[in-house]
C-alpha cells in the first residue's frame, strides 16, 4: 500500500516511516503543506497521513483542497489538538479519521489498515475464523473450538473487532470506539471489564490465553494453535 | 493563564492630586451656573426692554390725550377760562405750562428749550422742594388757539421703580451664582474624597491585598452601586486566584508523583534484563500515558468552562441517553459485585452536545462505582428532564459538599485513587454549559445526584 505522510517534525516523521516500512508499505513524506498538496494531488496513494499544524498551508486547508480536487483518498489527520471539537473540525474539513498526538503507533497501524481496507472491494465477509474461534456475523454465532458461546451485544463487538485484527495490539481507545458511539477518554476500566468478561468465558472453555493483555498499549488476539 | 486572560488590565486614573476646582463635577457646575446665569438674565434684559417701551406707550397715549383735550379746551373756552383750567390741573394727571404773552401760567416755572411738538417727547429735570428734589418728566409742546402749551408727566416713579426691580434681580442672580458655586465646589469636594477613597484602597488591591474591598454605604447611590460591583469583581478574581493556586498545588502533586516513578524507572532500565524490558517500557508509557491524560483534561475543562469549545447541539433522549449508560456501567458495577439498576420514566427529547452530556453522566456514575464498597446498589433514575444518579455508599459530608466540583479536589487527601481529579470539574462545566442545575443530596447512607435540564 502507498501511504503519503505530510508532517513537518522530523522526530514523528521517522517514527511513523520506520513503522510503515517494518510493516512492508511504500511512504512517502512531505515536510510542508504546499508540497504536501502538490504530491497528494499529482500522484496517487491509497492513504494520507496529514499533520494538522503545517509550515505554508494548514492541514485542513491543504485537506479542503484536496477535496475541492473530487479526490476520494482517505485521509487520516494527525494532530497535537485533542479536543473534541477539534476532531468535528477535522472529521468536517473531510478527514475520514483522526488521531491525536502522541499516539502509539500500533493503534496508528489498525486505523490506517482500516482505511486502506475500505477502499478495496472486499468480499463480505459471511464469518471470522481466528484459530479455533468462529464467528458468524449473520446469526451471531460464536463458537470456541466447537463450544457455542453466549455473548452480550456489546462483548460480541469487542469480539468482532479483536477477531478483525488478529495478532495485533489493539488500544482500549479503538476497543472504545469501535463498540460505543461515544469519542472520549473514559479513563476508567470499562474496556478492561468488558474484556474480562469475554476472557471469562473463554476460560470456562481452557481458552483464557487466547486475549492477551499488553501493558501500557491495550489487548491483543492470539491466532492459536 | 486562564486567569490573565480574564483580568483586564485595571487602569486607575490617578485623583490623589486632582483639586476639587479640576474635577468633573466642578466643570458641570460652572457649565451649569453659566447657563442659569444667562438664561436668567437674558428674561430680565427681555422683562425690563419689555416695561420700558410699555411705559414709554402709556405715557404717549396719556399726553396725547392730554393734548387733545388742551386743544378743545382751547377751541370752547375763552383766555381767562383756559388760564383758570390751566391752573388748576391735576398735577397728578398731567404738568400743564402756558405761556400767556410774558409769564407762564401752570404748574412748571419754566418751559425747557426745544421742547418737541406733540407727539415727539422729551425728557428733562425740574427742581422741586419736596424730598427728592429732582425729578424727571417726560413732555412735549401742544400748539393751541392761545399759543404753545407745555404738557408733562412724570415718569421718574416708575422708572425708579423698574430700577429697583432689575437691582433686586441682579442682586437675586448674583446670589445664585455664588450659591451655586459654592454647592458646587462642596458636591465636587465631596465626589473626590469618595474617588480619592477607591483609589487608595485600588492601590492595596494592586498591591496584592485581595482582601481589600470597597466601602458600601446605606444611601445605595451610584457610587454604592460602582463599588458594590467592584467589590462582586474582586470576590471572583480572589476565589479564582485561589482555586488557581489550589490548583497549582495539586497539580504539581499529581504530576510530580507519576513524574518521579518516571524518573526512578528510566534510571534503572538499563539494569533490567532482557525479557524484563518490554514490561517495564509498558509501565512507563502508563505513567506517561496518566501525565498526558491529566493535561488532555485540564486542557479540555479549561475550554468547555470558558465556552471556548462550541457544543455540538443535537436532540438528546434523555431515555436512551441513560440506556446507552446503563449499557456501558453496568459490567463495571458487576465486576465490583455492586449492582446497578435503571429507572426511566419517559421519552424526554432535548438539544445538547449528547457526547458531553454522555461523558458527564458517566463520569458520575464511574465515581458511584469507584467509591462505594462491595455489594452496593447504584441507581439511574430517569423522571423527565431529571437524571438521578444513586448510591448507598460512603456519601459525602455536607461541608464537602461544595469543594469536590472544584479542580483538582479529591476526599481521599492521600490522592491513592486513579483518576485525574478533573473529572467532577468537567461535570460541573459541562452542565453549566447546557444550563442544568446540579444538586448533591443525601442518600442516607449514600449520595444522590441530581441533574435537572431547564426547558
Amino acid at each position: 500500500m502507498k501511504i503519503l505522510l505530510v508532517e513537518d517534525d522530523a522526530t514523528t516523521v521517522d517514527y511513523v516511516v520506520k513503522g510503515f516500512i517494518e510493516q512492508g508499505h511504500n511512504i512517502e513524506t512531505a515536510s510542508d503543506g504546499h508540497q504536501g498538496l502538490l504530491l497528494a494531488t499529482s500522484m496517487k496513494y491509497d492513504l494520507i497521513l496529514l499533520d494538522r499544524m503545517l509550515p505554508q498551508l494548514d492541514g485542513l486547508k491543504l485537506l479542503a483542497a484536496l477535496r475541492a480536487t473530487g479526490s476520494q483518498t482517505p485521509v487520516l489527520i494527525l494532530s497535537a489538538l485533542s479536543h473534541v471539537d477539534e476532531r468535528v473540525k477535522g472529521l468536517r474539513a473531510g478527514g475520514d479519521d483522526y488521531m491525536t498526538k502522541p499516539f502509539a503507533f500500533s493503534e496508528l497501524l489498525v486505523r490506517a489498515e482500516k482505511l486502506m481496507q475500505r477502499g478495496l472491494s472486499q468480499p463480505i465477509d459471511t464469518g471470522l475464523t481466528v484459530g479455533n474461534l468462529m464467528m458468524e456475523l449473520l446469526t451471531r454465532k460464536v463458537t470456541l473450538d466447537g463450544h457455542e458461546l453466549m455473548l452480550q451485544p456489546k462483548e460480541f463487538q469487542l469480539l468482532k473487532y479483536l477477531m478483525e485484527h488478529p495478532n495485533q495490539v489493539i488500544s482500549r481507545t479503538l476497543l472504545f470506539e469501535a463498540v460505543w458511539d461515544y469519542h472520549f477518554d473514559p479513563r476508567t476500566n470499562v474496556i478492561d471489564v468488558h474484556i474480562a468478561k469475554l476472557r471469562r468465558k473463554f476460560e470456562e472453555l481452557g481458552f483464557g490465553e487466547l486475549i492477551e493483555t499488553v501493558r501500557g498499549a491495550g489487548y491483543r488476539l492470539r491466532q492459536g494453535n | 493563564m486562564s486567569l490573565s486572560k480574564r483580568s483586564e488590565v485595571l487602569v486607575i486614573v490617578s485623583v490623589k492630586g486632582i483639586k476639587p476646582y479640576q474635577s468633573s463635577a466642578w466643570y458641570i457646575t460652572i457649565i451649569f451656573s453659566s447657563l442659569v446665569t444667562l438664561i436668567i438674565g437674558t428674561l430680565l434684559l427681555g422683562m425690563y426692554r419689555q416695561l420700558m417701551n410699555e411705559q414709554e406707550l402709556q405715557t404717549d397715549k396719556h399726553l396725547a390725550s392730554e393734548k387733545v383735550r388742551y386743544q378743545k379746551m382751547a377751541l370752547t373756552l375763552d383766555k381767562q377760562s383756559f388760564a383758570r383750567q390751566v391752573r388748576t390741573a391735576d398735577p397728578k394727571t398731567a404738568l400743564i405750562v402756558w405761556r400767556r404773552s410774558l409769564d407762564l401760567v401752570g404748574a412748571l416755572s419754566i418751559i425747557p428749550d426745544d421742547m418737541p411738538m406733540l407727539p415727539q417727547t422729551r425728557e428733562f429735570p425740574i427742581l422741586t422742594a419736596g424730598p427728592d428734589k429732582l425729578h424727571m418728566l417726560t413732555g412735549g409742546l401742544v400748539n393751541t388757539r392761545y399759543g404753545p402749551v407745555l404738557i408733562a408727566t412724570r415718569t421718574d416713579q416708575l422708572a425708579t421703580l423698574i430700577d429697583r426691580f432689575m437691582n433686586a434681580a441682579i442682586t437675586a442672580l448674583m446670589l445664585t451664582i455664588v450659591i451655586t458655586l459654592a454647592l458646587g465646589y462642596l458636591f465636587s469636594k465631596a465626589i473626590l474624597r469618595r474617588l480619592i477613597q477607591y483609589n487608595r484602597l485600588s492601590r492595596l488591591i494592586e498591591k496584592g491585598e485581595y482582601s481589600t474591598r470597597l466601602p458600601v454605604s446605606w444611601r445605595q447611590d451610584e457610587f454604592d452601586m460602582l463599588a458594590g460591583k467592584f467589590n462582586q469583581v474582586l470576590d471572583t478574581l480572589e476565589n479564582n486566584l485561589l482555586a488557581v493556586r489550589g490548583a497549582t498545588d495539586n497539580i504539581a502533586h499529581d504530576l510530580r508523583t507519576p513524574l518521579s516513578h518516571l524518573r526512578i524507572g528510566l534510571e534503572q532500565l538499563p539494569e533490567k534484563s532482557a525479557q524484563e524490558l518490554p514490561e517495564a517500557c509498558a509501565i512507563l508509557t502508563e505513567k506517561l500515558d496518566h501525565c498526558l491524560a491529566t493535561f488532555d483534561a485540564m486542557l479540555s475543562l479549561t475550554r468547555i468552562e470558558e465556552g471556548q469549545q462550541t457544543l455540538e447541539l443535537q436532540d438528546v433522549n434523555l431515555k436512551f441517553l441513560c440506556e446507552d449508560l446503563y449499557e456501558m456501567a453496568e459490567a463495571m458495577a458487576e465486576s465490583n459485585e455492586q449492582t446497578l439498576s435503571l429507572t426511566t420514566a419517559d421519552d424526554m427529547q432535548m438539544t445538547g452536545d449528547k457526547y458531553l452530556l454522555f461523558q458527564a453522566l458517566f463520569n458520575l456514575i464511574d465515581n458511584a462505582i469507584k467509591y462505594a464498597d462491595v455489594g452496593a446498589k447504584i441507581e439511574i433514575v430517569q423522571r423527565g428532564r431529571e437524571i438521578q444518579i444513586r448510591d448507598n455508599g460512603p456519601g459525602i459530608p455536607d461541608e464537602e459538599k461544595g469543594r469536590v466540583f472544584d479542580r483538582l479536589v479529591r476526599l481521599d487527601p492521600s490522592r491513592h485513587n486513579q483518576g485525574t481529579g478533573l473529572g467532577l470539574s468537567l461535570v460541573k462545566a459541562i452542565f453549566a454549559r447546557h444550563n442544568a442545575k446540579v444538586v448533591l443530596m443525601d442518600n442516607t447512607p449514600g449520595l444522590i445526584v441530581s441533574v435537572t435540564f431547564r426547558d
